[in-house]
C-alpha cells in the first residue's frame, strides 16, 4: 500500500516541476497576452492588408494541434540558427499558439462594447490612438476576464505538453517518478487531482476578479 | 551519405498515409463512443439520479480540468500496473479520448437541455405524456439544434487533441510526422506539411459540421412559435 514516507521523497522533486510549470505558464500568459492584444487590434482594424494577416494567423493557429508546433518549433529553430533550450522554446511556441485565442477573446471584448460610446468619445475630440488605449481596450478587457481565464487555464494545462521536448515540468517529473516507483497509478492520478485543483482554484479566483471589475455592469456582465 | 541524410522516400508517403488512417480511427471511434457515453452522462444527471450523478460529476469534471496527456499516462502505464492487465497504445488511445470528449459532451447536453423553455415542459407534463416521448419528441430535437454548434467545436478541437497519443507510442499522424523528422532532419517540410494535414482535417469537420448546423436548425424554429 502507500507508503508516506517513501512519498515525502519525491516532494522536492515534484515541487521543482511545479516550479517551473509556473513559470512557463506566466512567461506564456503575458507573452500570448502581449500577442493576443496585438491580434485583437488587427482583427478589427480597417486595413485590410493587416485585417487578413490576422485572420489567417488565428485560423493556423486554432486548427494545428500544439504538439505539432512545439515539435516545428524545437527541430525546426535550431536549423535557421536560432538555438533556444526546451524552456524558451515552449514559451515562445505556447505565446504563439496561445496568442490566437487570446486575440480572438479580446476581439469578441471589443465588439461588444457599445457604439453610443465610441460616438462620445468621437465627439469629444479623442485620437484614434487615445479611444483605444483609454476607452474601448480598458472595457473589453474588464468583460473579458472571465473568457480570457478559461484560455489561460487551458494554457496551464497545456504546458504538459512540453514533457515531449524533454522540459522537466509537472508532468515530465511525474513521468521519472512514476517510473521509478513502479507507481504510475497513484503517481497519475495525484497528479490528475493536483492539475484539477489547481484550475479550480485559479478559475474561482478569476470569477471574483471578474464580479469585482464588472460590479457596475449590472446582471449580464456578472 | 550519412545518417539522416537519406531524403525522403516514396515509403514516407505510405507512412503518411498510414498516420492519417489511425488519427482518423482513433478520433472517429472516440468521437462516437464519446457521443453515446457523454449523452447518458448528461440523461443521467439532467434526471437527478442521485449517487450516480454525482459521482460522474466528479470524473468528469476532473478530466475536464487536467492536461490529456496525463490522463494518458494513467490509462497507458496505470491502469494495467493496477489491474495486471496488458493494454495497447491504441485501446489506451481510444479509452481515454472517448472518456475526455464524453466529459465535454455531457456538459453540452445539460446546457442545451437547460435552455429548452421550461413551459414547454411544463405543458408537456400536463398533458401526462410519458416521460420518453417527451425526451424522443420536445427534448431531443430541440436540444439537438441548440447543442450542434458547440458539437461541432468540440470535434475539431478533440481532433487536435488526438495529437496527443503520439506519446504513448501510438502511429498516427503527429508520430509519423516524429519518425521522418528523426531519419531525414528536415523539419521545415515535415511538420508544415503535418501541421497542413491537420488543418485540413479541421476544415473538413467545419464542413460537414456547417452543413448538420443548418440542417437541425430546422427544429428550433418549433421553440420559437
Amino acid at each position: 500500500m502507500l507508503d508516506l514516507a517513501s512519498i515525502t521523497e519525491y516532494v522536492p522533486a515534484f515541487l521543482d516541476g511545479f516550479i517551473i510549470t509556473a513559470e512557463v505558464s506566466i512567461l506564456s500568459i503575458l507573452g500570448s497576452f502581449i500577442l493576443g492584444i496585438l491580434i485583437a487590434l488587427m482583427r478589427v482594424s480597417s486595413n485590410r492588408f493587416l485585417n487578413y494577416t490576422s485572420l489567417v494567423y488565428v485560423d493556423l493557429f486554432r486548427n494545428i494541434p500544439f504538439i505539432v508546433l512545439i515539435f516545428f518549433g524545437y527541430y525546426g529553430l535550431p536549423e535557421i540558427g536560432v538555438y533556444m533550450d526546451a524552456f524558451w522554446t515552449g514559451c515562445l511556441v505556447l505565446s504563439i499558439a496561445v496568442g490566437a485565442y487570446v486575440g480572438e477573446t479580446i476581439r469578441a471584448g471589443i465588439l461588444s462594447v457599445e457604439k453610443g460610446i465610441l460616438e462620445a468619445a468621437r465627439s469629444f475630440g479623442f485620437s484614434k490612438f487615445q479611444i483605444y488605449a483609454k476607452i474601448i481596450l480598458p472595457i473589453a478587457l474588464t468583460i473579458s476576464v472571465r473568457p480570457l481565464g478559461s484560455v489561460f487555464i487551458n494554457l496551464i494545462l497545456t504546458t504538459s505538453i512540453l514533457s515531449s521536448i524533454t522540459l522537466n515540468e509537472l508532468t515530465g517529473v511525474s513521468k521519472v517518478i512514476a517510473s521509478t516507483t513502479f507507481r504510475p497509478f497513484e503517481v497519475y492520478v495525484f497528479l490528475v487531482i493536483f492539475y484539477g485543483l489547481l484550475t479550480f482554484m485559479i478559475s474561482a479566483l478569476i470569477s471574483l476578479w471578474h464580479r469585482h471589475l464588472n460590479r457596475y455592469l449590472g446582471e449580464e456582465a456578472s | 551519405m550519412g545518417y539522416g541524410d537519406e531524403g525522403f522516400t516514396i515509403y514516407d508517403l505510405l507512412l503518411w498515409a498510414e498516420g492519417l488512417g489511425i488519427t482518423l480511427w482513433i478520433f472517429i471511434l472516440s468521437t462516437v463512443i464519446g457521443l453515446v457515453l457523454g449523452v447518458l452522462i448528461g440523461l443521467v444527471r439532467y434526471y437527478h439520479i442521485t449517487i450516480l450523478g454525482k459521482l460522474l460529476m466528479i470524473v468528469s469534471e476532473s478530466l475536464k480540468n487536467s492536461p490529456v496527456i496525463v490522463q494518458l499516462f494513467l490509462v497507458y502505464f496505470g491502469i494495467p500496473a493496477l489491474l495486471q492487465i496488458d493494454m495497447t497504445p491504441n485501446m489506451a488511445a481510444v479509452i481515454t479520448l472517448s472518456g475526455n470528449t464524453a466529459a465535454f459532451v455531457a456538459v453540452i447536453v445539460i446546457s442545451s437541455i437547460e435552455s429548452i423553455d421550461r413551459r414547454q415542459l411544463e405543458a408537456a407534463r400536463s398533458f401526462a405524456l410519458p416521460k420518453l416521448v417527451i425526451l424522443r419528441h420536445i427534448i431531443f430535437p430541440q436540444s439537438l439544434s441548440i447543442a450542434m454548434p458547440m458539437l461541432v467545436s468540440l470535434a475539431i478541437n478533440q481532433l487536435q487533441v488526438t495529437s496527443l497519443v503520439s506519446v504513448i507510442g501510438v502511429i498516427d499522424l503527429t508520430r509519423v510526422g516524429d519518425i521522418v523528422n528523426q531519419r531525414t532532419f528536415e523539419p521545415f517540410i515535415v511538420w508544415p506539411l503535418i501541421g497542413l494535414t491537420y488543418f485540413i482535417l479541421a476544415k473538413l469537420i467545419a464542413i460537414v459540421g456547417m452543413r448538420l448546423e443548418r440542417k437541425f436548425s430546422a427544429y428550433r424554429l418549433v421553440g420559437e412559435l
